[in-house]
């Protein structure tokens, strides 16, 4: 179908920002709504993890690693969002039919959704990842300003592989358990609360290193521990990984879309 | 005049996949990849060609599953035609499903701005509307409380009232212009009209052909994915019912068991009907419960009817027309009109009608009593002038009513009395 008169091109761009400002605000007041601890409920949920993490592992996994439980919260929040916004996407498709079907309703934009209120949980805890990375020892430096660059990329790799994991359950309805036990897998096979180094044999070193979250995590503690730049080839991988996956996942996705109404 | 919606040989095809596709990614590991192809594909919607200029307004009417709301989603564009094209032009605005992105936790305010941002609005536009939409709702004082305290029907109102403030240059409705008390309505369908009288071009889904008839410029009617008519509605609502009451007639059975008590119904002259539920005895009872066939005017009477479903039927409705002998309908009922929805009925059963009081005047009536599909496409069963009442009622027998009354003389001056 042709628009004879498209709707001017800036219109559409405040549209889909409010939109999603909006979809993600409501998103967050429901979550919390009714709940005692309110936002920081996810907060305390990870701090205790760490706790515990660096309770158990101090004299054993975590012994050589400089500000352990900075070291593990900086996993656990990473690997936090991106799992729950994988776990989100997987429902996109098929936990929207309303919205999918609406005329004019841009439906791209609900993994965006899904991954901005997950983020929203992501910088409510970083004060006090703040807190853990001073008061462990590690500097902040000026490296900082280039988290924002490695959290875009973050998001659309997220967003990527969200398209095709949305498409994915229109056609198999398991996709989600699936991939919950997936993510289950991969909380061991990224390196949240140990050093990969020390554990592998070298030789395998190499398919430990296909898993992309196993760059974006080294990134994030570079930048937030070590006050260093990330290793530009691992981070070029996930950017090229992300350049492969987003139009293919967005593409997949619209059609996933039709078939999804299509079927009876 | 360049036209709102181009519709060109417009084809859509659906797929029946076989019941034993593979629906989960573990059954496709077990048994490998066939049955993957759909079985069977059939043409929900061909060869639909229409043209509406703006500022019109087009009904779409048709049974269910006649492609109505394919042809909705094709012009709105969330499905992808096979056949042909649609064109559209300007903004497309949609009223369906409406509220349903609700939230009962939230508060009305914080509901209209994220239904208003999921209808097309920017945050801004649905600022500036604001007051406008609360006041449509006649919610002023309940806005800000969670909407788990509203009523349906205030529900209901905030939802059209955020749905009719978008400003499109086409808007698609389906089945939803019928919330709220009588006022609301009314107003809903001035705004209609308004939408009309700004240029909006509007194509209206429903299985009610009263708002078609009352509403729109021009019809259309859908059978089976087909495009049977399309004129003025009029037209198209005559051919239509022409058409279901052909179809009752056909789906009577000709020679069905006369199991009805009085043995007085004829296939096709005076019981009409597809038979798949069967009303087997009507009983006319009055205030005490025994059988009449005589009553004073302004006693009660209850029907009594007697039913079986030989199979499962859906949301039945159940009608009851008081006809006098000389073919005036004096009074209608059904359980939709009267706000109940039957449930899904199988084997027999009875269903009552009260009429408190029969305020009507003497004479000869007689009793219709029907059950139709859910929405009256054809009737199941229906007996016309096969249960005669008759009223007796002291004075005049003319006109029907017969209401309680008296006559009372004021303020004249009484020369004689009559004794």
């Amino acid at each position: 179908m042709t628009s004879l008169t498209p709707a001017y091109p800036s219109r559409q761009w405040v549209y889909v920002r409010d939109l999603l400002r909006e979809l993600v605000i409501r998103n967050v007041k429901i979550r919390y709504k009714g709940s005692i601890l309110g936002i920081f409920w996810s907060l305390i949920f990870a701090v205790a993890q760490v706790r515990l993490f660096a309770l158990l592992f101090r004299s054993g996994l975590g012994r050589d690693i400089p500000n352990f439980p900075a070291y593990v919260f900086v996993g656990i929040l990473v690997w936090g969002w991106f799992s729950s916004s994988l776990n989100g996407c997987s429902n996109a498709i098929t936990g929207n039919r309303e919205l999918v079907g609406r005329p004019g309703f841009p439906v791209g934009v609900l993994p965006v959704v899904t991954i901005g209120t997950s983020l929203i949980d992501f910088l409510m805890a970083f004060p006090v990842l703040m807190a853990f990375i001073i008061f462990g020892g590690s500097q902040l430096t000026t490296g900082l300003l280039l988290l924002p660059l490695i959290m875009i990329l973050q998001f659309l790799f997220m967003q990527g592989l969200g398209y095709l994991l949305a498409t994915a359950q229109v056609l198999f309805r398991d996709t989600t358990h699936l991939l919950s036990v997936i993510l289950r897998l991969g909380f061991f096979l990224t390196p949240i609360f140990y050093n990969p180094e020390r554990m592998l044999p070298p030789h395998y070193q190499w398919i430990y290193n296909l898993n992309p979250m196993v760059h974006v995590i080294d990134a994030y503690r570079a930048i937030l521990l070590y006050g260093q730049l990330p290793a530009l080839l691992p981070v070029l991988y996930v950017v090229g990984l992300t350049a492969l996956l987003l139009p293919l996942g967005y593409r997949t996705f619209r059609h996933a879309r039709y078939r999804f109404l299509e079927e009876l | 005049m360049q036209d709102a919606i181009v519709v060109h040989e417009l084809g859509k095809q659906f797929r029946r996949y076989d019941a034993n596709r593979p629906r989960r990614l573990k059954e496709l590991f077990i048994r490998g990849p066939h049955k993957l192809k759909p079985v069977e594909q059939f043409w929900a919607l061909r060869e639909i060609e229409f043209h509406l200029e703006p500022g019109r307004m087009i009904g779409v009417i048709g049974r269910n599953g006649s492609g109505k709301s394919t042809l909705l989603r094709l012009i709105g564009d969330v499905l992808k035609p096979d056949e042909g094209w649609v064109k559209t032009q300007g903004r497309i605005g949609a009223l369906l499903n409406l509220g349903s992105h609700f939230h009962s936790d939230l508060t009305g305010r914080e509901n209209v701005y994220v239904s208003g941002v999921i209808a097309g609005l920017t945050r801004r536009e649905v600022a500036e509307r604001f007051d406008s939409i609360v006041a449509f709702a006649e919610l002023e004082e309940f806005i800000d409380g969670p909407l788990r305290t509203y009523s349906t029907g205030m529900r209901m109102r905030l939802a059209f009232a955020v749905a009719v403030h978008i400003e499109p240059d086409i808007l698609l409705i389906d089945e939803v212009l019928a919330v709220g008390d009588l006022a609301f309505r009314q107003k809903c369908f001035e705004r209609i009209q308004q939408f009309k009288e700004e240029g909006c071009t509007i194509l209206l889904v429903t299985h009610d052909i009263g708002q078609v008839k009352d509403l729109c410029d021009e019809a259309i009617w859908l059978h089976q994915g087909k495009l049977m008519a399309h004129d003025d509605p009029n037209t198209v609502v005559t051919e239509y019912e022409m058409a279901m009451r052909a179809e009752t007639r056909r789906r009577t059975p000709k020679a069905q068991a006369e199991s009805s008590n009085n043995g007085k119904l004829v296939a096709n002259k005076n019981r009409f009907g597809s038979q798949e539920v069967n009303i087997r005895n009507v009983r006319l009872l009055d205030g005490q419960g025994a059988p009449v066939t005589e009553l004073n005017s302004g006693e009660p009477l209850c029907v009594e009817i007697e039913y079986d479903a030989s199979i499962a039927i859906e949301a039945p409705i159940f009608s009851i027309t008081i006809d006098h002998e000389e073919y005036k309908i004096c009074c209608t009922t059904n359980t939709v009109a009267s706000g109940l929805t039957l449930p899904t009925l199988q084997g027999s059963g009875q269903i009552r009608t009260y009429f408190e009081r029969l305020d009507l005047n003497g004479g000869r009536y007689f009793i219709n009593v029907g059950v139709y599909e859910q929405n009256w496409n054809y009737s199941y069963d229906f007996h016309w002038r096969a249960y005669p009442l008759t009223i007796q009622a002291g004075g005049s027998e003319k006109g029907v009513l017969h209401p309680p009354h008296r006559w009372e003389l004021a303020g004249a001056t009484v020369l004689r009395s009559s004794d």
